[in-house]
């Protein structure tokens, strides 16, 4: 039996989630997934391209990255530049393969909210808004969300604001996967320490899925290689 | 010709109720010791452009001084968390929050650097940002007839962007990622550069291919080691993580003001000719 966390359980699930040779991109207040897409490169995916908003094209290394995801260590550590505004142009001409979001409400049809609670102009809680989900959740052929935290005022039946809405792949949260299928957010799958009851205890809408599948766990190789990269745990930031 | 020009006189330049795009991202490189200055010449009204900020627009939200602010994203990042005086300032409806999607603040920039009025945005289709502002409205293509959506021109009066480099005259060089500051300095009316370092002309001709923001473009150049503290500058110096934990837990307007006056040795240390260690 292998011993993991959840967060380490997250970034590999993650990284599973990411394909040899695709493009993929992620923001600020991102150390999970810089971590998984590092491990993903490293193991399965070694031309995996690893854009983020500073413009350091596949950096060697995230160690640096210690309170940011958006730093000049991966500018240094990586092998080209190719910042920001260039990214979101490759993902307008539809060349972005996958891109990190996050958000705070999400709900059963897809809808994503990362700016309010309350009224747009007068808000009872002004979030930090969708950075670039707005135009990379439309564009990227990948969307994948990750949150780390799964309650039932997280996953709502009806988002208060809807920064953006649609082609989401997948979102994956301390409990489960959701993959967003015929336009409904339904359940991809559990993970192992977890349980259905657990899942739905917790979500605010009614689980959708037609089985019950577990997610993977962590390979002893991806926890070692895990050690390796992200020695000082950045991977698990946000918990 | 020179352009140099002490903090408190390059400050003065700024009338209230300006547009300043503001250089840097998170908390990276942001133009630090003109943002405190403008707090303490007590600028108000400013309307603050970025794709992402932090310190920067949360240090002008407690002080009182802004009137908008456009951007994609305002907060810390994971470790530090929300922006509590910017969120306070726009849940209390001092100030009016224009959520962005980064990009679109490009595109608003691009607009303003060719002189048009607005750009087409691809990507921006769905969603309450579109219905909720003004500066976004979808349109007929007139080739196609298909829907696309406009986004606003922004026009900074001033873009002030704080380098590593600079000559006197203003040839700026900006070591590791640039962000959106090479374009801001092209969309705005205005330039203004603080700078860790006065190189001489020498050095900058031996270094033209890596100069960014060419002098003719730039109105004054500030010299201040230290300006975009407590946020990182490349090659220069880190996060400087004790007084941005400490700014994040103020609540007192009293308490913002001396958080800002303790920087004014530093900011001011070029003035009086002398450096602080």
């Amino acid at each position: 039996m292998v011993n993991y966390r959840i967060s380490d359980l997250m970034t590999c699930a993650i990284a599973d989630m990411l394909e040899d040779g695709e493009t993929v991109f992620h923001g600020v207040s991102s150390q999970m997934p810089m971590v998984a897409m590092h491990l993903a490169r490293k193991l399965h995916a070694p031309n995996l391209v690893h854009l983020n908003i500073p413009g350091g094209v596949n950096p060697g290394t995230v160690k640096q990255s210690s309170y940011s995801s958006a730093g000049a260590d991966l500018v240094e550590a990586g092998e080209s530049y190719f910042p920001l505004d260039q990214i979101f142009d490759l993902s307008m001409r539809g060349k972005l393969d996958v891109a990190f979001l996050g958000g705070v409400q999400f709900d059963v049809n897809g809808n994503v909210n990362a700016s309010v609670i309350g009224d747009y102009h007068k808000p009872k809680v002004r979030l930090p808004g969708g950075a670039g989900s707005a135009v990379l959740i439309p564009t990227a052929k990948k969307a994948i969300i990750w949150r780390t935290k799964h309650d039932p005022r997280t996953f709502v039946e009806k988002v208060n604001f809807v920064t953006t809405r649609g082609n989401l792949w997948k979102i994956i949260t301390p409990l489960c996967v959701f993959v967003f299928k015929n336009g409904k957010l339904q359940l991809d799958s559990i993970h192992p320490h977890t349980t259905l009851e657990e899942v739905q205890a917790q979500t605010g809408f009614k689980l959708i899925y037609d089985e019950i599948r577990y997610t993977k766990e962590p390979t002893a190789r991806q926890l070692q290689t895990l050690r390796q990269i992200d020695p000082y745990d950045y991977r698990s930031t946000e918990f | 010709m020179s352009k140099l020009q002490s903090l408190k006189k390059a400050v003065e330049t700024i009338a209230d109720q300006s547009t300043l795009a503001l250089g840097g991202n998170v908390l990276h490189r942001a133009p630090m010791a003109f943002v405190r200055e403008l707090a303490r010449q007590e600028k108000s009204g400013l309307k603050l452009v970025k794709t992402a900020g932090a310190h920067d627009i949360d240090l002008l939200c407690a002080a009182g001084s802004v009137a908008t602010v456009d951007a994609g994203f305002v907060s810390y990042e994971t470790v530090y968390g929300l922006p509590p005086h910017y969120r306070k300032a726009v849940q209390t409806g001092m100030v009016k929050a224009n959520e962005h999607a980064c990009y679109t603040v490009i595109s608003a920039l691009r607009g303003a650097s060719a002189n048009v009025p607005f750009m087409p945005v691809s990507g921006l289709k769905y969603g309450d940002l579109i219905e909720h502002n003004d500066y976004f409205v979808v349109v007929e293509d007139p080739f196609t007839g298909e829907p696309v959506t406009l986004v606003r021109s922004i026009f900074p009066d001033v873009a002030v962007i704080h380098v590593q480099q600079c000559d006197e005259e203003g040839n700026a060089i900006i070591a590791g990622p640039k962000f959106e500051d090479v374009l801001m300095s092209r969309a705005a009316d205005r330039v203004i550069i603080t700078t860790e370092q006065i190189v001489s002309p020498f050095q900058i001709k031996q270094n033209k291919d890596k100069i960014d923001i060419p002098a003719f473009l730039v109105d004054a150049v500030v010299h201040v080691p230290g300006g975009a503290a407590p946020t990182s500058c490349y090659q220069k110096y880190d996060v400087d993580e004790q007084p941005l934990r400490k700014f994040l837990g103020l609540k007192e307007k009293q308490e913002v003001a001396e958080f800002i006056k303790n920087y004014e040795r530093k900011d001011y240390q070029q003035e009086r000719g002398t450096r602080v260690w």
